[in-house]
């Protein structure tokens, strides 16, 4: 086929389409300039590659009205921004998945990441425009966890002719320009718009949809698995300098063979003292409790803890009990209610001997000690109520939890990476 | 993975070694001998380029990768290139005192005090004089033992002895997510390091173990361009930070950011390095992006590029002067940043002929390119008109982006007037 006679493109239309998508997304406006438009009787409707061109059917253009045209570019634009071909290929990597059929799927679930709240609000829904409602799916999740729930079959023969191009799963299609063709942007200058557009966001939060919010907060800080994110503070709560170890002269260190006359000091170290401080309150699941409680014991096993050196408070409004952990399923977990974690605080800092490092393990609806613990600090945070999402029950969407503070070190439990499972 | 090619003097000829029923290990030497032998070719790899150019800017870096994808081969790579004798020194095995000196009891300590003795790699590459230091493993080191080479990563110093000015120093380390039983790194020792992302690229791995790997080039600094090196770095890293003061000092805050790049005095100074050596080597921006962000961190590594993106654009002042002879950007959002730069300078310095220069650039704009991005340039400069100032004639030649504006108008009504749109 050739691309030629893009005469027929009405380019008047679409750039019409494309300012008004711009009015109403004023934070997606970089990014929506940015795109290069090219005429093709290749695709069906538009279709964007990793090089963010934006190939336009001229049919399609004459058929859709205007305002249509405009949910369509912001559709589009969002598939690059969210990097969709590049968590496609994770993905496919990953989980082995290869062919054409599952490029669709990837396609679909991008779709329906992207979908659930890009129209509206001055953006009409394009027609066909698959949403997770229409797949019986819940909304709010990524492309990584759609893909895992749903199949090809005859109820999505529909959306067999779905085609957002490479730009949104990864496969390179016949019309692509390629990396060396014109108009292309760079990675460099791909990671620039990117970047504009989340600081816009960024700068004023209060105009973007949330699952907007969400992606401009990691768009440039790919999120880790909290399991890591955990070990590593805990680690480093209880082994940094100060904790557990010192010099000691009251054995010989293993150099000082090799210095005769000189008497060194030898570094000693004691296994780390852990007190986990469990928020029981009636919002945080048992679930979520049980699997980062089993975390924090083989984290603190490894950096050379014992078992009867992690103790184990559970705290709602009052600090019920202090009891070493012994066995991994002999924690009694007593609570419900209200929390106020400062009790937590006050009675595991007054356990003899003292914690080298308190684990907090919250979802932060509570207040806060005002002084910062004379131990390290690390908050395992439970994150549903922060990153809840429209659709989610909240008696009252506009309360606001206190952060928790600047001293402890915060780590968000239950926010895997995309595509890292 | 090293790239020499074998020696000539392989071990006897196949027909005289099967008569002589040769020992086993004569045979497997010789195939040995074969699968080392591979060649290398010139390859644009911006990881390489960017690693090669930080270790010519005398920065010490820090290679990010997983195990085994070959962060130790590039290193043996880039010492050959460099002609550099490599010392690989395993920091996760080795104690304090191995880097800060071990004392040393003389005759008389209270006279001549106890000197503190450099291990012999150390006066080893204090011998040769120069050379390339790798510290491998790096987060695995115990945070005593990352304390004591600070002194080594940012004086050079081991124990009593400094290492010559010609000696690198680079370090790897695994990222916390595969490294189960690593510390994260101090953020003063992160501060010190250039942070490069190693990563395997697929086609490069799969040519290399048939034989064939990249070559890393040493980057050509151009002589000439030196002194506009120096000064384009500068105005850049100055022009950023006295229109962004926050971006001075920010200790990283949030969990994955920790033991990374980030923003200080020190490493805005390895930033400004980085950009003079990038531009007297021109070498991309891709590469300078790398090196940026691996100083700075992400954030304020875009943030300079950002603005070293609006260094390139065109000058509203100069388009003003001669808007018949501009050049606008193709790129629909560069474009754009111009135009709203020249309203705005405009806007600053409001006279007739600069008005009038204006609308002949968006003029210019619209007989040139997209015409939806004139549309806010335009609205905003009709607003600048003064009473006594007549509507130039070269505005009719709008008359098209005033009608798209309309049509888009009519759209958001027309999306207005739908009741309920898909709840939200």
């Amino acid at each position: 086929m050739n691309p030629s006679a893009p005469g027929t493109l009405d380019l008047d239309k679409l750039f019409a389409a494309r300012l008004q998508a711009a009015r109403a997304r004023p934070y997606l406006a970089t990014a929506l300039f940015a795109l290069h438009p090219v005429a093709s009787r290749q695709v069906s409707t538009m279709a964007v590659d990793p090089h963010w061109r934006c190939y336009v059917s001229p049919a399609f253009v004459d058929r859709t009205p205007v305002e249509e045209l405009a949910g369509v570019w912001v559709h589009e634009v969002s598939h690059l921004l969210r990097d969709h071909h590049g968590r496609s290929d994770r993905v496919a990597r990953e989980r082995g998945l290869s062919g054409p059929g599952e490029r669709l799927r990837m396609n679909i679930a991008a779709d329906l990441e992207i979908n659930d709240d890009v129209f509206g609000d001055g953006l009409v829904r394009p027609e066909g425009a698959v949403e997770p409602r229409s797949l019986m799916l819940p909304e709010g999740q990524l492309l990584e966890d759609y893909l895992r729930q749903f199949r090809l079959g005859p109820r999505l023969q529909h959306l067999a002719w779905l085609d957002c191009g490479s730009g949104a799963d990864g496969l390179e299609r016949a019309w692509d320009l390629g990396p060396d063709g014109a108009h292309g942007l760079s990675a460099q200058e791909r990671d620039a718009v990117r970047f504009r557009v989340a600081q816009g966001i960024n700068g004023r939060p209060g105009s973007a949809p949330r699952g907007w919010r969400r992606w401009a907060e990691e768009a440039f800080q790919p999120p880790q698995p909290w399991r890591e994110l955990l070990g590593a503070a805990v680690r480093s709560a209880t082994s940094g300098p100060g904790v557990g170890e010192d010099y000691t002269y009251g054995r010989p260190a293993r150099r000082s063979a090799g210095v005769p006359g000189a008497v060194l000091p030898s570094l000693r170290r004691r296994p780390p003292r852990v007190c986990v401080v469990i928020d029981t309150s009636a919002s945080v699941s048992d679930a979520e409790l049980g699997g980062a409680l089993r975390e924090v014991a083989a984290i603190t096993r490894a950096v050379g803890g014992r078992r009867d050196l992690i103790t184990v408070l559970s705290c709602d409004a009052a600090a019920r009990f202090v009891a070493p952990l012994c066995r991994d399923e002999g924690i009694g977990l007593v609570g419900g209610g209200g929390t106020d974690l400062r009790t937590g605080f006050a009675k595991a800092l007054r356990t003899r001997p003292r914690p080298d490092a308190l684990v907090v393990l919250t979802d932060g609806r509570t207040p806060w000690p005002s002084t910062r613990p004379p131990c390290r600090t690390v908050v395992g945070l439970f994150p549903r109520q922060h990153t809840s999402r429209p659709g989610d029950d909240e008696d009252d969407p506009e309360y606001v939890p206190d952060s928790p503070p600047e001293w402890a070190r915060v780590v968000v439990i239950g926010s895997p990476a995309p595509g890292a499972r | 993975m090293p790239t020499h090619t074998p020696s000539r003097s392989t071990p006897s000829s196949r027909p005289a070694a099967a008569e002589a029923h040769p020992s086993p290990l004569v045979v497997a030497d010789a195939l040995s001998t074969l699968l080392r032998t591979t060649a290398t070719e010139p390859r644009t790899d911006p990881q390489l380029e960017a690693l090669t150019l930080a270790v010519a800017a005398d920065l010490p870096v820090l290679l990010w990768g997983e195990p085994g994808i070959g962060k130790t081969a590039a290193l043996t790579q880039l010492a050959a290139t460099l002609d550099l004798p490599l010392t690989t020194v395993v920091a996760s095995v080795h104690e304090p005192s191995d880097f800060s000196g071990l004392p040393v009891v003389g005759d008389d300590p209270a006279a001549q005090g106890v000197p503190m003795a450099p291990p012999d790699w150390a006066v080893r590459l204090v011998r040769a004089g120069r050379g390339l230091l790798f510290l491998d493993e790096l987060s695995t080191a115990a945070p005593a033992v990352q304390a004591a080479l600070l002194r080594l990563v940012l004086e050079r110093r081991v124990g009593a002895l400094r290492l010559p000015p010609d000696v690198r120093v680079v370090a790897a380390a695994n990222p916390p997510s595969s490294a189960a039983d690593g510390w994260e790194l101090s953020p003063p020792l992160a501060n010190r390091f250039v942070h490069l992302q190693w990563t395997h690229d697929h086609e490069v791995v799969v040519r290399g173990l048939g034989g064939t790997w990249p070559r890393a080039t040493l980057p050509r600094l151009d002589p000439e361009k030196l002194p506009e090196a120096v000064d384009f770095a500068r105005r850049a890293v100055c022009g950023l930070l006295s229109a962004r003061p926050k971006l001075v000092h920010q200790l990283p805050s949030t969990e994955t950011r920790r033991g990374g790049a980030w923003p200080s005095p020190r490493s805005w100074e390895t930033a400004l390095r980085l950009i003079a050596f990038a531009t007297a080597a021109s070498t991309s921006r891709e590469v300078l992006s790398l090196l940026v962000r691996g100083a700075v961190g992400d954030g304020p590594g875009l943030e300079l590029l950002a603005s070293l993106d609006r260094m390139d654009l065109p000058d509203p002042e100069d388009l003003l002067a001669d808007p018949a002879g501009a050049v606008l950007p193709e790129r629909g959002d560069l474009r754009q940043a111009v135009l709203d730069g020249v309203v705005a300078a405009v806007r600053r310095h409001p006279d007739r002929s600069r008005w009038d220069a204006a609308w002949a650039l968006l003029v210019r704009a619209v007989e040139t390119g997209a015409p939806d991005l004139v549309v806010v340039p335009a609205t905003t400069l009709a607003t600048l008109r003064r009473e006594d100032w007549d509507v130039p004639a070269s505005i009719e030649r709008l008359a098209g982006v005033v009608s798209l504006s309309r049509r888009a108008d009519r759209a958001a009504a027309r999306v207005a007037a739908v009741p309920a749109q898909a709840g939200r």
